[in-house]
């Protein structure tokens, strides 16, 4: 009976607490759309919303780690625009190029997100300057690149973000959730994903405990560099061609599902599946704003202050005694 | 087990080891002892492979060694169990105990259930209860400590290193934690047990090294050494008494400061005491007894139910810490560096943070006046500096405490609550504060003094509250107090 | 009887002369050396850069994010961090051509504007202080709150027009200092007395270096955290109208990478993110050395696209000789 309290409080404290906030948030936002329209609750509707949810998905997946170890990582914006720009600058139209220059940019994302992550940990400075500069430099790369929109992608390459497996589920929006539970999986059961929680709740701990703290600093940047190449290949899939702030909205973006989901920017408490369903819960709030008819100006407004809402609920305890 | 010769380090302006020598043998507890900045802990991360010395030989288990890091010390046997503990307060007990050295399937994936099955074990094994799912942020810090040795006993540890171990401890925990070592020490492990207390060295050590200045002094069997004799090793000259000087007439002073059947929600139940002028009372107890508690409580820093307060036999309500300013209620905490201290400031504003209106005219802070009044607190207290403008980050634990000391001892001061004074500074800044203690008593200012330890209540207190649990257990007056009914009283299960 | 204490832990011997006296020198008046080198050098390679012209045009583009960063150094110093300055800053430029675009009106408009200020940072420090909601994420929300406020309040985008007073205040000067300058030098020396004199910025010390000390010695730290906030504010919607002066036209945009930037020239300047150290002349310099670089590049011929990239090569050197090695 004991270990059954104590499992539910470790349930409850354990940052799963934010799962049970969070799907309440989504069942109000459920009631109220259906309120609101009819054509809310259709499976049309819902699967359109599913499949809007697939680029705020994959960076704010890489986000979810960069955060867990306490870190954050700005630059994701900025890579998603200078991945976005050579992927339609470098296909060209022509479609042999596609699988290569995917390729590519999938590991030059990588290797952006590896140098973030080394100069963290070469610097000691704390990641929100290393990646607020990082970001600056890849920005203006990106700019050297191309002042406007640059290149064009084959029609066909529309189908990550367009494509359905049997006309209803989207493509994209379902290799997002795969993502999602390998990397759930990744932290549940390796010894990386358990030293990154230990990272990100005891740094000093961790260093002392000889925990490979470097690496996991640098593979957690290097995968939301990736993850970040990943949101860009989509985007321009969706849009057809990259621009030079193409992600310009996505670094904070990224970071508001990470914490909605629960996910402390403290660091070594959440997790993924939380940040999945910030992510719905943010899609969800754009499509009933939608149907409320709301101005886009004010859906800015009530994100905000979904925000304030989500982030007061996981009210830390207070350390001054 | 491990034999040090000729070690020396530096560090960037410090010399912080010089031909150092050391030698611990399989099967001994032995003690390692010094005054704070001896080189105690650059010797133990030596020892535990966190630093590389500059020159020097370690034998370990019968070959000569050269650590690349800890984790190259830890794989051959070497646990450290430092001061802060090393956990992890978000992960649960087994996960803890097994970080780094992950329980794992033929997959190579975590093996949950067998990381909780064989951390139940081994805490069976050593008769440590403590549940393995629990998280460690919700463990007493007790319990912590044991999770921390059991993380020793994952490995084939032949040296175990405990840093300061009883600084958070008290107690029967102290008792517990003494058995479990003896254990060890019995089952052929080397253990190397840091500490200020001699008390617990000769209880529980078998020989004792002593440090100064960075250098080796001498290394006594502990069954045929004398207590004086280690004070003197330690500090280069003899003490025959620790404490000052009583001048007892204060037994019927006037009463400053009285509490009245205060309560905190889970840690302090009805307390009532009362303090006189220029009378040095000490509060008792074991470490969780709600001491410290009843101390944030009057000083108003933490939430009471209930209760009443009166300073000068005026009420006062709603104690916060600004009222309790202005009434001269001083707090001196146990944490220094966590609470006492703004480590980026200097000794000047570090030291009249509690009273800044009194040097400000206009809203602007006169620091020439703030300047003078500095010198001659670092003069009258002996703080050992360049001047009111060192930054107290650079400066022994004994001296900030005596920075912090000098904040509250002003004029306007009636009552002072000191927590720990004593606590990690080494035996020579001990007298300072005691003989500081002292003196602010003789200028007519109620103290009350929490300690855990027993020379300190019986050696200072005119009169001891004891505390158990969070309910005061009894009180004694001067010829009443000893260690026996002392522990009595910290120990005594009431009438329930 | 003599001392028996300890001495200092961290005593200087003879032989560290580059750790004890030249490495204090370094990080406390590094920034200052950097910042005369980088003109000088500058002017070596092109004397226009140093030319009366080109140094009044750099402090013109100072000025508006001088102010700014001195309100983000209180809020840093205080172990916060304000990104919705670059939001209050347009909101108050928005506010600025809401009124009749008279001179008239002049009064009003500041008044309104610093309003809007103080009420952002007012709502930022009361999340902060009172809701415990981590910096970051408050002034995130409010950017994003205010942001869409303004989007809904001019449909898209600004109509009206800015008094000419502001224009004159933005372009004008005064024997050839620039108005926006003097300006900006008055607000640096009054909060420099603020912070470095005054028993309010002896506070913010305390409470940013340790809020538990700050507490226990009766400081009311949430006080003193929203004062920052509220004052970061108040600045950063008074940059607003002076740069929206300076520029001449208003868009929702106004002070676009304004809370960027003002983090990144703050940091340069040595105002640690962990609270409790800085300086406002050391905020000043990093913000100069942001504007130095800018021009810079422009000076030289090159593409403009690498302001951003030196930028950013600049922040993360600056700050990672920042960094405590000790630790």
């Amino acid at each position: 009976m004991q270990a059954v309290l104590q499992n539910t409080s470790r349930y409850l404290s354990g940052g799963r607490s934010g799962h049970l906030i969070v799907i309440g948030l989504l069942v109000v936002m459920f009631i109220v759309g259906a309120v609101l329209s009819d054509r809310f609750a259709t499976s049309n509707n819902l699967l359109n919303v599913y499949e809007q949810s697939a680029g705020l998905a994959f960076v704010s997946l890489g986000q979810t780690l960069t955060i867990l170890t306490g870190g954050i990582d700005l630059s994701v914006g900025s890579i998603i625009s200078l991945v976005a720009m050579l992927t339609s600058g470098l296909i060209n139209g022509n479609p042999a190029m596609v699988l290569p220059v995917v390729l590519f940019v999938l590991v030059l994302g990588t290797l952006i997100g590896v140098m973030n992550g080394a100069a963290v940990v070469v610097t000691g400075v704390h990641p929100l300057i290393v990646t607020l500069g990082t970001g600056a430099i890849v920005q203006g790369v990106a700019l050297l690149y191309g002042l406007g929109p640059t290149g064009k992608v084959p029609l066909n390459f529309d189908t990550f973000a367009y494509g359905r497996i049997a006309g209803k589920i989207s493509i994209g929006a379902t290799i997002a959730i795969a993502l999602f539970l390998l990397v759930w999986f990744i932290l549940r059961y390796t010894r990386s994903g358990r030293y990154v929680y230990a990272v990100g709740d005891d740094p000093h701990a961790a260093r002392l405990m000889a925990l490979p703290h470097k690496r996991v600093l640098i593979g957690v940047y290097a995968a939301s560099g990736f993850f970040a190449a990943l949101t860009a290949v989509y985007l321009v899939s969706r849009f057809g061609v990259g621009q030079p702030y193409t992600g310009a909205n996505y670094t904070l973006a990224s970071i508001t599902p990470v914490v909605v989901g629960g996910t402390m920017l403290a660091g070594g408490r959440g997790g993924v599946i939380g940040t999945l369903l910030g992510v719905y819960l943010v899609s969800l709030l754009n499509n009933v704003l939608n149907f409320m008819d709301v101005s886009s100006h004010f859906q800015l407004v009530v994100q905000g202050l979904v925000i304030i809402l989500a982030v007061s609920v996981y009210v830390e305890k207070r350390r001054v005694a | 087990m491990l034999s040090l010769q000729g070690i020396s380090k530096g560090f960037p302006g410090v010399q912080a080891l010089t031909d150092m020598q050391l030698e611990v043998r399989q099967g001994e507890i032995h003690a390692l002892i010094g005054e704070n900045g001896a080189g105690k802990s650059t010797l133990t991360r030596v020892v535990a492979g966190v630093h590389q010395p500059d020159t020097g030989s370690i034998d370990f288990d019968g070959a000569l060694v050269s650590w690349s890091g800890p984790g190259d010390a830890k794989r051959h046997g070497i646990h450290v169990i430092y001061q802060e503990f090393v956990l992890f307060p978000h992960l649960s007990v087994a996960e803890n105990i097994f970080i780094g050295h992950e329980r794992r399937n033929r997959l190579g994936l975590i093996d949950h259930r067998r990381t909780r099955s064989d951390a139940r074990n081994l805490l069976d094994k050593f008769g440590i209860d403590v549940d393995p799912t629990t998280l460690v942020r919700d463990l007493s810090v007790a319990d912590q400590q044991m999770v921390e040795i059991a993380k020793a006993l994952v490995h084939d540890v032949k040296l175990l290193i405990l840093d300061e171990p009883t600084a958070v401890i008290s107690g029967p925990e102290v008792t517990v934690l003494f058995e479990r070592l003896r254990a060890l020490r019995n089952a052929g492990v080397a253990i190397l047990y840091i500490s200020h207390r001699l008390e617990e060295i000769f209880d529980l050590c078998d020989r004792v090294t002593v440090l100064k200045d960075g250098k080796y002094v001498a290394t006594r069997m502990i069954a045929s050494v004398e207590r004086d004799e280690l004070i003197s090793l330690m500090v280069g000259r003899s003490l025959s008494e620790l404490f000052p000087k009583r001048n007892t007439q204060s037994a019927d002073s006037p009463v400053v400061l009285e509490v009245r059947n205060l309560s905190i929600p889970g840690r302090v139940h009805n307390a009532s005491i009362t303090l006189r002028r220029g009378e040095i009372t000490g509060l008792a107890g074991m470490v969780g007894a709600g001491r410290s508690e009843l101390a944030f409580a009057i000083f108003g820093a933490m939430r009471s139910s209930g209760g009443q307060i009166f300073v000068d036999g005026r009420e006062i309500h709603d104690m916060t810490p600004r009222r309790a300013i202005a009434e001269g209620i001083g707090l001196v905490t146990e944490d220094r560096k966590g609470q006492g201290l703004a480590m980026n400031l200097n000794i000047a504003a570090n030291m009249t943070a509690s009273t800044l209106s009194q040097f400000t005219r206009f809203g602007l802070i006169d620091f020439a006046r703030e300047f003078k009044v500095a010198k001659q607190e670092i003069e009258s207290y002996r703080i050992a500096c360049r001047g009111p403008s060192t930054s107290v980050s650079l400066m022994s634990g004994g001296n900030q405490q005596k920075v912090i000391v000098a904040r509250w001892a002003r004029t306007s001061t009636k009552v002072l609550i000191l927590d720990e004074p004593t606590r990690g500074v080494d035996v020579g800044a001990k007298i300072e504060i005691y003989r500081i203690m002292q003196e602010l008593a003789d200028q007519g200012i109620a103290i009350l003094m929490i300690s855990s330890e027993l020379p300190e209540i019986i050696g200072m207190s005119e009169r001891v509250i004891v505390m158990r649990e969070g309910v005061i257990t009894g009180e004694l007056t001067r010829d009443e107090i000893t260690e026996e009914t002392v522990i009595e009283l910290a120990t005594r299960r009431y009438a329930s | 009887m003599m001392s028996v204490s300890a001495m200092p832990e961290k005593d200087a011997t003879s032989g560290a002369f580059v750790h004890t006296k030249l490495m204090p020198i370094l990080t406390h008046y590094g920034i200052f050396l950097f910042l005369v080198l980088a003109i000088l050098v500058s002017g070596l390679i092109t004397p226009a850069f140093v030319s009366r012209d080109n140094i009044s045009n750099m402090l013109m583009q100072l000025a508006p994010l001088g102010i700014v960063v001195i309100g983000q150094a209180f809020v840093i110093l205080v172990r916060g961090l304000d990104l919705s300055v670059a939001s209050v800053m347009a909101t108050s430029a928005v506010v600025a051509t809401s009124f009749s675009g008279q001179n008239g009106d002049a009064a009003w408009v500041v008044l309104a504007a610093i309003s809007v200020g103080i009420a952002t940072g007012l709502i930022n420090g009361l999340l902060v202080t009172k809701r415990n909601v981590s910096p970051f994420l408050a002034t995130l929300a409010t950017m994003i709150v205010l942001q869409g406020l303004r989007f809904a309040w001019t449909q898209g985008a600004p109509s009206g027009n800015v008094p000419p007073f502001f224009r004159s205040i933005g372009t004008g000067a005064f024997y050839g200092v620039p108005y926006n300058v003097v300006i900006m030098f008055i607000v640096a020396i009054v909060l420099a007395i603020v912070l470095h004199r005054s028993a309010f910025g002896r506070r913010m010390y305390i409470t940013g270096g340790n809020p538990v000390t700050a507490k226990l010695v009766g400081i009311s730290s949430d006080r003193i955290t929203i004062a920052a906030y509220v004052i970061c504010g108040a600045l950063a919607a008074g940059a607003g109208l002076i740069l929206s002066g300076f520029v001449g036209v208003v868009d929702n945009f106004v002070g676009r990478g304004f809370e960027l930037d003002s983090i990144v020239a703050a940091v340069m300047g040595g105002v640690a993110l962990s609270g409790g150290r800085g300086t406002v002349a050391g905020a000043l310099a990093g913000a100069a050395i942001l504007v130095v670089i800018s021009n810079a590049v422009v000076m030289f011929g090159l593409p403009v696209q690498l302001q951003t990239i030196i930028k950013g090569v600049v922040i993360v050197v600056a700050a990672s000789l920042y960094v405590n090695r000790s630790h």
